[in-house]
């Protein structure tokens, strides 16, 4: 390969590199300028991210690794953060593709999570959640369940763009806020958890038959990860290699060229949302099998939004996204174990994370706003004619 | 390369307002302009012309600041002063007195007309404040020593006709106190009458002492208007005249490079039309294509076709004539199902003749599996997807199709294998791409090549054709003639939508005229001629051929 074939073929990764890069620096010199230590800092993020420490093996979660160690509960609570940030991503990456920007893949995991618990609960019969529904039959309806829930009110926007022209970031935000309140409602009421002491607003306890189980005794790092990883590349592959993908990329990039050469554009947008709810559904639906064990307040966190900035970091590619929720998930686990080792406030990740998306994120926001971005203008200009 | 065609123009720089010397700018994979030299004289009425693909935007755009020539390739001197290396944007070119309107129009649809000519060169009051008045009056005297009138300078710019807003694109350029004026491909969407107008207006401003460059590939225009012309073919200076002392015979032989075949004449070209008018033929069948009183309303909900009723019959060319707007565009949509008609029927025969069926409520993608196929009339924006490639663009309607590549999962090698194909068969320029590349790599000439062959390749009964060789060139444009020729003598039924009245006149067996949303006349092709049409496209006369 030529060295302008090289240049070439990563150049699309080049401005996401210079985002995390300039992210960095500026967290660096927030660092500086409030009296911490950012090597010290980076350091400590690197190795809450990793796992990798330095000293020997001291306990059976610990790999010794030449000098040091790995540790493996470190390195697992990172790929559980992931773990949301990569169906999420995904999701909105999807959206995008067919120019929806889905601002409501939070509402669609909260939903996903709800109707998740709702059908892990089934077939419980001791307070301890022994249940009697077959294991694999179980997760499997769970996750079910809370891809169809996450589906359905994805694509309930997509039926509000397509047959009456609601643009998707109103609608989406709108029921963002619904899906919140008629949770709170459901696990305040009908879906209550009556367990004696239990007090606040949460679901029951769902059968240990639809649980996922922690891969590193303590962690939070079950089989999601897999479904997640699997989810992000079947996603790329649909969009990239199925006849339904094409249809959904021509009509993210010319809705008018799709409608005339005979492509239903509103089934289009329909199909595409529910499939965006689907995976960020997915998203609840794993988070509470792994680690709540049932609907509580707070369970899908921020991963419905972190997801925009996943997937604009990824351009919108299957592996773009994976490296992207790679390192959204490695910054935000570091960061917390920064923050307890060096003092150095947790929320400076934030601070990276803003300055990324304003470098790369706005850039994609507006091109995909806009049929036909700058670059392409110029281009065609310059040979025809 | 020599430029001391005929009496060549002399040498003397003083006489040269703009001189671009040697200029060579390449894009990755082309070469768009090598060592070509353009020279035009003070207060001259300059032609550019050549193919598609010829290099002829990219020339203005370099002079434009837009491109930048690759470094030590060329000078470039502005009243006989070199500024290479200067003309780094279009600001830089505004500045030094070189105004341009693009082919694509560049106002900005919600803005005021004269939110738009001030656009860039806002004056303004100490805190922002717009001089509006001071512009309105400024503005108001540009165009009235134009003589436009009916341009209300508050009225948004997207309520304007595409020739209105051609010419508020030629005062913003004056505002700018622009001493070159560049227009690429000024008449490519502009009705005759409309580019009459547009001419007169260049002339008059060019008696007040502007110098005219503009980019066309008809050669009409030339001939009738210019004093001087470069012709380019393939990137390369062809050719450099005096008009008066050319001929549009030789200056189509260098457009081209050999004499056109007979077998594919050019609008320009008087010759003989192969496989003739059918009309006896068609008359004693079954209409293939029918379409009964359809009233079908506008984008803006304006009603813009009224009653309209059309027959079509296999191996027939029907053009619609009429001036812009007078409801062609709504009429071809109704026929391909993007527009719903408010009352009325469309009805397509089985393929026996013996029965037919009505089609009015049916989807696009039905109607082209039923055997409509549609070339949109903007190709950018609804014939193809930039950003796809070739192939990419070629499978689209045929996504579900297996033999297409098509089906649940796309089957790359079989897209790349019919795209390559269509390459071939439909001679498409790649220069040294392959079928994977983006299809906005190609010139309009290549683009329209592959919507005209997903369309046919389908194997239609009926192809409507809008528009089908806008913003081509010569050479395209016969390749376009053709290939709806061929598709008239394998008995399919053309519709074709067309604002070029030559066009319409030439290949159609018969003629439709729309006027103000109605079909006022259909004439046989013997009885279409330019004034026939023309009165009727302009309501002079009333319908003497009902509407069959």
């Amino acid at each position: 390969m030529t060295k302008q074939a090289l240049l070439q073929k990563f150049a699309p990764a080049m401005r996401p590199l210079a985002g995390i890069a300039a992210g960095l620096a500026v967290a660096a010199i927030i660092m500086l300028c409030s009296g911490y230590h950012p090597v010290a800092a980076f350091a400590a993020m690197w190795t809450g991210a990793t796992g990798l420490e330095a000293g020997p093996a001291t306990s059976d979660t610990m790999i010794r690794l030449g000098s040091g160690h790995i540790n493996l509960f470190l390195l697992a609570q990172t790929l559980a953060k992931i773990t949301p940030l990569l169906f999420t991503g995904t999701a909105i990456a999807v959206g995008l593709r067919a120019g929806l920007f889905n601002i409501g893949a939070q509402g669609q995991m909260l939903m996903g999570a709800l109707f998740a618990a709702g059908v892990g609960a089934l077939g419980k019969h001791s307070a301890a959640g022994d249940g009697s529904i077959n294991p694999g039959l179980h997760v499997l309806l769970v996750l079910v369940a809370g891809a169809a829930a996450g589906a359905l009110w994805g694509a309930l926007s997509g039926v509000l763009k397509a047959y009456r022209g609601v643009h998707e970031v109103i609608s989406t935000i709108m029921l963002n806020f619904a899906a919140l309140d008629i949770i709170q409602y459901l696990v305040t009421h009908n879906m209550k958890d009556d367990a004696p002491g239990s007090m606040s607003a949460q679901s029951p306890l769902m059968a240990q038959t639809a649980w996922l189980w922690p891969y590193v005794h303590g962690s939070n790092l079950t089989a999601g990860i897999l479904l997640a990883i699997i989810s992000t590349f079947a996603a790329a592959l649909f969009i990239g290699r199925t006849s339904t993908g094409l249809q959904i990329r021509a009509v993210g990039l010319s809705p008018d060229t799709a409608r005339a050469s005979g492509i239903d554009v509103r089934r289009i947008t329909v199909l595409t949302m529910a499939l965006s709810g689907a995976i960020a559904g997915l998203a609840g639906a794993v988070e509470v099998m792994g680690i709540h064990h049932r609907y509580v307040a707070g369970v899908a966190g921020t991963a419905g939004f972190d997801g925009i900035a996943v997937a604009l970091l990824g351009n919108l590619s299957g592996p773009g996204v994976a490296l992207s929720a790679l390192f959204f998930g490695a910054l935000a686990s570091g960061s917390g174990y920064m923050e307890t080792t060096t003092n150095v406030p947790a929320p400076i990740s934030e601070i990276v994370q803003a300055v990324v998306i304003l470098l790369v994120g706005i850039k994609a926001a507006i091109r995909f706003r806009r049929p036909g971005t700058k670059a392409e203008r110029k281009e065609t200009h310059g040979i025809s004619g | 390369m020599t430029t001391a065609e005929n009496s060549g123009p002399n040498q003397n720089s003083e006489d040269y307002i703009v001189e671009l010397l040697g200029i060579t700018k390449s894009f990755p994979g082309i070469v768009a302009n090598s060592d070509v030299t353009l020279r035009v004289k003070r207060g001259g009425f300059h032609a550019v012309i050549g193919e598609n693909g010829a290099g002829k935007s990219t020339l203005l755009n370099i002079l434009y600041g837009r491109y930048q020539p690759d470094s030590g390739c060329g000078e470039i001197r502005i009243n006989g002063e070199s500024v290479t290396g200067k003309l780094t944007s279009p600001a830089q070119s505004i500045k030094m007195g070189i105004g341009l309107v693009s082919q694509h129009y560049a106002l900005i649809p919600a803005l005021s007309v004269i939110e738009n000519v001030i656009l860039g060169s806002e004056q303004v009051l100490p805190g922002g404040v717009l001089k509006r008045k001071e512009a309105s009056g400024e503005i108001a005297q540009i165009m009235s020593h134009l003589g436009l009138t009916g341009i209300d300078l508050n009225m948004r710019a997207e309520r304007l006709s595409v020739a209105a807003q051609q010419k508020v694109e030629i005062v913003k350029a004056l505002y700018r106190k622009a001493r070159v004026l560049l227009l690429d491909e000024p008449t490519a969407v502009l009705a005759p009458a409309e580019a009459e107008s547009l001419f007169a207006l260049l002339q008059s401003l060019q008696r007040a002492g502007t110098t005219v460059v503009f980019v066309t590939h008809k050669l009409r225009e030339v001939m009738a208007y210019s004093s001087a012309v470069t012709v380019l073919r393939g990137g390369k200076l062809a050719g450099d005249f005096i008009t008066a002392n050319t001929s549009r015979e030789e200056l189509l032989e260098r457009m081209i490079g050999t004499r056109p075949p007979a077998a594919s004449p050019s609008p320009d070209i008087e010759s003989e039309i192969t496989g003739g008018p059918m009309v006896e033929a068609a008359s004693e069948r079954r209409p293939l294509l029918k379409i009964q009183g359809a009233t079908i309303f506008g984008s803006r909900g304006a009603k813009a076709v009224t009653d309209a009723s059309l027959e079509l019959f296999a191996g027939e060319i029907v053009g619609i004539a009429g001036v812009d707007g007078s409801g062609q565009k709504e009429l071809s949509e109704a026929i391909v199902g993007l527009r719903t008609l408010k009352s009325g029927t469309i009805r397509l025969a089985s393929c026996d003749f013996l029965s037919e069926s009505e089609i009015t409520r049916d989807s696009v993608r039905r109607r082209q599996k039923l055997g409509i196929a549609y070339i949109p009339e903007d190709r950018h924006r609804a014939g193809m997807i930039l950003n796809f490639s070739i192939g990419e663009n070629y499978l689209l309607g045929h996504e579900k199709d297996r033999a297409w590549g098509g089906g649940v999962f796309l089957n790359r090698a079989t897209i790349g294998a019919r795209a390559g194909e269509m390459i071939t068969g439909y001679d498409v320029r790649l220069g040294t791409r392959t079928a994977d590349a983006r299809a906005g790599d190609l010139s309009g000439g290549n683009q329209q090549k592959v919507v005209i062959a997903r369309a046919l390749d389908g194997q239609p009964r009926v192809l409507v054709a809008c528009q089908p060789t806008r913003g081509l060139d010569t050479g395209a444009s016969g390749f376009v003639y053709e290939a709806l020729r061929k598709a008239r003598a394998a008995g399919m039924g053309v519709l074709l939508f067309s604002l070029d009245l030559d066009e319409v006149l030439e290949l159609s067996d018969r003629v439709a005229v729309m006027f103000n949303g109605q079909i006022v006349g259909v004439l046989p092709h013997s009885e279409a001629t330019a004034e026939t049409v023309g009165a009727l496209m302009t309501g002079a006369t009333a319908g003497s051929g009902a509407a069959r």
